[in-house]
């Protein structure tokens, strides 16, 4: 049912979103222009895969440490707010590119 | 922080689903600073030794389980042994594997077997039947499959495992937390596991790979199951963080409570490697399994044997000698505790002789005076100079090592008679296969949807080489310049390919190994049934010695079973049994034959290369024949030890004497050092210590590390004998190099003998033996080369003949006359004259089974049918096939029986005679098999006028039906122009200078191109011409020209220039070759030229 509300990331930030994560889990980021807390982490998930489909798309992305780019990303579910109602957003970690996506699951109130 | 335990760990033995090493597995654990680690594989328990003698090294304490079917396919459930129980898992494995077809676990079978499950634990895991349901929110229902097996184990455990998958299905941290809670409300036990299958998050593309290989299909979204690359070894922090969150989901605290049930678990099945798996352990068969009562009663069976055995074998001086010896070897038997170990080896070489089928043991042990007089070892040792201490010494702590050798076509009569005898107590042996590059290969490229031409030209042209070597190889293979390597799709197939290197595929039957052990086999290994119907232990032959099994390799070797073949037709020829292991090892025309070099068929020394140096060599004795099979080796050959042997033996170069206390060692040798009983001695002598502790001196040698540390002793001890520091430098430098290169003489002892038996057999019953070379085929010649050399010496090689021809090759006598038996020329300097074999007066009788396309269904009927009346009465009643009958026909195996030879039909008319039968048969009703039942005789059949076949024509039939020339070598058709030509007959070159440049012709018996010590390639061509055979070699810069002519020809012509290389060694440098048929046809352009130019 979340996954219906996603609104699609911003395209301003095409080099990721600020996302302030001192021990690898996030704590604090800015949307739109704002600072939002972190209150709680509802769920985190991590996926990755499909490194051979992104042979053909030449969609490839080669790192120091792996050929393989097998699309990992780690997801943590969050409530977060500025101030106010809390909102629920995905904070996504590209691992790959090590960029973060940023998109609330919740419309902010 | 505690360490965690993984309760829960698929290695590489879980056959292409986990991508870990075990040992990497444990290496890690030990660099987590974990004090424990399981090893849980899917379905199997192969890895488990090689597991915990990693666990033992690395200071970690071993778990093993198996992760298992329960139920249902679909349900997989993981069991650990508890402490000091693994016997009671093993036991249970085997029942599974022994007793369900599918290899799954049941209700059925846990009752059956609940004395063993009684003492594991059990992990209802994820994919268990339990965990399925508490996701279904069944409670009630997952408490009764709980409840259902309650009694059965010792104690039951829900495993809760997150691998972080998004949402709530299996793996996911709510997953985990609902099986958590179910847990909790029933107050029954939770541990966490991380259920790892590879080593690192970064494996994921290799597990992928696998999983593909597995279920053979491309790799795609919807064939591949892995959601994200958490099932990797995760350290302590990162499951004390799990576990975390999975309580906390589940309603707790922190995590805190999960981890210490999953310590307290991990506690109740710590094994020790020594006193649980065994390692170190000696469990060879029990006194009962050898009709004896007790410890005590086997050491005076074995004592009885033996001294029945030496007064048998032994007389006057010599058994004074062997008495003495034999009470130190009982001495170091008893010492070790071995008895068992060699009454059983004598049993089963027994129950093979038993069944009349040839034993003889291989390898070391026939420096044991002990497998001599037991019959294990047909090499008497004392004579010899053979070592009891190389083979077997209380300062070794590993058994023994004893190969028997067989006669091939009946090694499995041995396993059956074993498996009849011991039982329970013996097993066969399994064997790891692991990826090599072209698997590896084949695997990626399959999974990754490579095309099948590109990876079939990769994998077929990739060397048989390990895996992460594949790149480099890859670079280096001309055959692959026109692939571009640098797509990112074939980058990365090799890139996996390297990754899956080594890693176990597939568990098999070791070829030719079986172990034996007491009645506790079940509990110290467990085991399935084989491929081939056999009980097999999971674990390998390194695992099964490292638990202290007997292991007895059986190995099938063809030239027993064609000595075996030639001993039954002296006996039917000759009407008395010969006793080939009872012959004199002196017999001068034996040697004889050995030193003319015709050798073909002959075990060990039919080579090319073995004929040119029993050319040079010219062995006159069984140790001559020792020598000469130890010398023939790559580092011997390699590091020239032979020049100066020979050099020595033909007085050329004066032998080095080092010191008088040394040449009895060396003596025989010519100075040079060949055999490791001879180091052994070297170092014995020198330095005052025990033969056996010399052996273990010796094998220091073989490790560069430690070879510092036996020179660091030697100088000083052998000093302090008295040696000057001379000789000790001297005599360390030969040690030092011989390292690498010696051999050991017990060994090559075993193998001369049936090389000399084999020798005198081919001397003495040339036919017989050759008709047992050609049945048997244990050499590395084809046939028509074998039929070549029988003509060779006066045999007669007679033609199929439907009433006459057997499955096999059969000796006849025969009257008719045939060519002069081979003459060796006589060696112009010393005159020695080579007395040879005369076969005149015996006929090799063609074989059915040659027939192409004939079975051994057709065979028996053919054979049962005899004597048939004539062709009609063959096709009527023989049962043979239509195609069968036909090639019969046109190779001549009716010509006797229709006496075509006195009468005015010839081989056409026959054949149009079989078209009316068929034609006849066909229209009556044909049955389907081309077989047919007559009510009508056909007319009398008459000549047709048309002409007979010719000689060549006979030949080319025989060619395309046999495989091989049987009326006439296939360079008789040439002989007018070889003769004009001045071609020179193999058998006639030796009489030719060195240095000569001849012409030779023939048909190609065998290319080779071998490394060779330059690293310059060389091919060496043996070719055969009726007269025997040439070899001869080419060198790199005549390669250019000859290499394509080398290759795909199979008649030749070539030019070469003769080099002597000892008193009847002889090779041709090849200058020069040709197609000879192209040869002939210019030859005879150039005639027809020629003619009408003059």
């Amino acid at each position: 049912m979340f996954e219906e509300s996603i609104t699609p990331m911003p395209a301003s930030s095409p080099s990721g979103a600020r996302v302030l994560a001192p021990e690898g889990e996030p704590i604090e980021f800015i949307y739109n222009g704002r600072r939002f807390h972190i209150h709680a982490i509802v769920s985190r998930w991590r996926e990755s895969g499909g490194w051979w489909n992104r042979i053909s798309d030449g969609k490839n992305r080669v790192t120091e440490s792996t050929i393989f780019d097998d699309g990992a990303r780690a997801i943590w579910r969050v409530e977060a707010a500025p101030e106010g109602a809390l909102t629920t957003f995905e904070i996504e970690l590209d691992e790959v590119t090590k960029t973060w996506l940023i998109r609330p699951t919740s419309r902010p109130q | 922080m505690k360490s965690f335990t993984h309760l829960r760990v698929a290695s590489g033995y879980s056959f292409k689903y986990g991508t870990a090493h075990a040992d990497q597995l444990v290496e890690r654990a030990a660099e987590f600073e974990m004090s424990a680690l399981a090893l849980t594989d899917m379905d199997t328990m192969a890895g488990a030794i090689r597991f915990t003698k990693s666990c033992e090294a690395n200071g970690i304490a071993p778990i093993l389980g198996i992760n298992l079917s329960f139920i249902q396919k679909k349900y997989r459930i993981t069991l650990l042994a508890q402490s000091g129980h693994l016997d009671s898992l093993y036991r249970l494995v085997t029942a599974v594997n022994l007793e369900n077809s599918e290899n799954l676990l049941t209700h059925s079978l846990l009752e059956r077997f609940s004395q063993y499950s009684k003492n594991l634990l059990v992990l209802h895991g994820p994919e268990s039947q339990l965990a399925s349901a508490i996701s279904a929110r069944k409670s009630a229902e997952a408490l009764s499959i709980y409840n259902a097996t309650r009694e059965l184990f010792a104690d039951q455990a829900i495993e809760c495992v997150s691998h972080l998958i998004r949402g709530d299905g299996q793996f996911s941290t709510s997953h985990a937390a609902r099986a958590l809670g179910f847990a909790r409300d029933n107050h029954l036990s939770a541990v966490l596991s991380n259920a790892v299958r590879m080593l690192d998050r970064s494996d994921g593309p290799v597990a992928d790979v696998l999983d593909a290989a597995r279920k053979l299909v491309p790799l795609s979204n919807k064939s591949v199951s892995r959601q994200n690359s958490e099932a990797y070894f995760k350290d302590s922090s990162e499951m004390s963080y799990l576990s975390d969150e999975i309580s906390r989901l589940a309603g707790e605290r922190d995590g805190r409570s999960l981890l210490n049930t999953t310590t307290a678990w991990a506690e109740r099945a710590l094994l020790s490697p020594r006193k649980d798996v065994g390692i170190g352990a000696i469990h060879l068969p029990d006194a009962a399994a050898l009709g004896a009562k007790s410890q005590g009663e086997l050491t005076a069976q074995l004592r009885s044997r033996c001294e029945a055995g030496l007064s048998r074998r032994y007389v006057g001086s010599k058994s004074v000698v062997a008495a003495s010896r034999l009470e130190e070897e009982l001495s170091a038997i008893r010492t070790l505790g071995y008895e068992s170990y060699f009454l059983t080896v004598a049993d089963i070489t027994d129950l093979a002789r038993n069944r009349g089928i040839r034993v003889a043991a291989r390898g070391s042990g026939a420096g044991s005076l002990i497998c001599h007089v037991l019959g294990i070892s047909g090499v008497e040792p004392i004579t010899h100079g053979l070592l009891m201490e190389r083979f077997c010494s209380p300062l070794r702590g590993e058994l023994p090592d004893i190969d028997i050798d067989v006669e091939s076509a009946r090694r499995l009569e041995i396993y059956d008679a074993v498996f009849e005898k011991y039982g329970q107590r013996c097993a066969t042996v399994s064997m790891v296969e692991t990826y090599r590059s072209r698997h590896a290969i084949r695997d990626v490229g399959a999974a990754l949807g490579i095309s099948p031409m590109e990876i079939d030209l990769i994998a077929k042209s990739m060397p048989h080489i390990r895996s992460s070597n594949i790149p480099k190889a890859l670079a280096n293979l001309p055959e692959l310049k026109d692939l571009n390597l640098n797509t990112p799709i074939l980058k990365m197939a090799i890139e996996l390919a390297g990754r899956l290197d080594s890693l176990p595929r597939h568990l098999s039957m070791h070829p030719c190994a079986i172990v034996l052990s007491d009645i506790g086999l079940g509990d110290y290994a467990p085991q399935q049934i084989n491929a081939s119907g056999y009980p097999m232990v999971q674990f390998d032959k390194d695992d099964v010695e490292a638990i202290g099994l007997l292991k007895l390799d059986v190995l099938g070797v063809r030239m027993q079973s064609a000595i075996s073949y030639t001993l039954s037709e002296i006996e039917r020829i000759e009407g008395a049994a010969l006793d080939i292991d009872a012959i004199a090892l002196d017999d001068p025309a034996t040697f004889d034959l050995i030193k003319s070099a015709r050798t073909l068929g002959i075990f060990q020394i039919e080579s090319p290369g073995q004929r040119e140096l029993v050319g040079k060599f010219a062995p006159e004795t069984f140790n001559d024949l020792i020598i000469d099979i130890s010398l023939f080796r790559p580092g011997p050959v390699k590091s020239d030890m032979i020049t100066p042997f020979l050099a020595t033996k033909y007085g050329l170069r004066v032998r080095p004497v080092i010191h008088a206390d040394l040449e009895s060692i060396l003596q025989e040798t010519q100075g040079v050092v060949v055999f490791h009983e001879q180091v052994i001695r070297i170092i014995s002598t020198m330095t005052g210590i025990s033969l056996a502790e010399a052996d273990e001196k010796r094998r220091e040698l073989g490790d560069i590390a430690s070879q510092q540390l036996v020179c660091d002793w030697f100088y000083p001890a052998a000093l302090a004998r008295g040696y000057t520091s001379t000789v000790v430098a001297e005599v360390w430098e030969i040690l030092r190099a011989f390292a690498s290169f010696g051999f050991c003489k017990a060994h090559a002892a075993a193998f001369a003998l049936p090389t000399y038996q084999s020798s005198w057999l081919k001397t003495h019953h040339t036919a017989a033996f050759l008709a047992g070379v050609l049945t048997h085929e244990p050499g590395m010649y084809p046939k028509r080369l074998i039929l070549d050399e029988a003509r060779q010496w006066g045999i007669q090689i007679a033609p199929i003949d439907v009433n006459l021809s057997d499955a096999t090759y059969r000796v006849e006598k025969s009257s008719k006359e045939t060519r002069a038996p081979y003459l060796a020329p006589n060696v112009l300097s010393s005159g020695a004259e080579l007395k040879l074999p005369d076969a005149r007066g015996f006929a090799i009788r063609m074989a059915l089974s040659d027939i192409d396309g004939i079975d051994g269904k057709e065979i028996k009927s053919i054979i049962s049918g005899r004597p048939y009346l004539d062709l009609a009465d063959f096709v009527y009643r023989s049962g043979a096939s239509r195609p069968t009958t036909e090639s019969l026909l046109t190779i001549g195996a009716f010509d006797d029986l229709h006496k075509l030879s006195t009468s005015n039909i010839n081989r056409r008319d026959l054949a149009l005679h079989l078209q009316d039968l068929y034609r006849l048969a066909g229209s009556k009703s044909a049955t389907s098999q081309g077989q047919m039942s007559f009510e009508l005789q056909p007319e009398k059949f008459e000549p047709s006028g048309l002409p007979d076949i010719t000689a060549s024509e006979q030949v080319k039939s025989e060619i395309d039906i046999l495989g091989m020339d049987v009326s006439s070598h296939l360079l008789e058709f040439y002989g007018d122009f070889l003769n004009k030509i001045g071609a020179v007959r193999s058998c006639d070159l030796i009489k030719h200078r060195s240095g000569t440049s001849v012409l030779v012709a023939g048909v190609k018996v065998a290319l080779q191109t071998p490394p060779v010590r330059s690293g310059r390639r060389v091919m060496f061509l043996t070719i055969d011409d009726g007269h025997g055979c040439n070899d001869i070699t080419f060198f790199e810069d005549k390669q250019a020209d000859f290499a394509t002519v080398l290759r795909n020809s199979w008649l030749f012509l070539v030019r070469g220039e003769i080099r002597r290389t000892g008193p009847r060694g002889i090779s041709l440098l090849g200058t020069g070759a040709w197609e000879l048929a192209n040869s002939h046809e210019k030859w005879r352009n150039l005639a027809v030229y020629g003619a009408s130019g003059t």
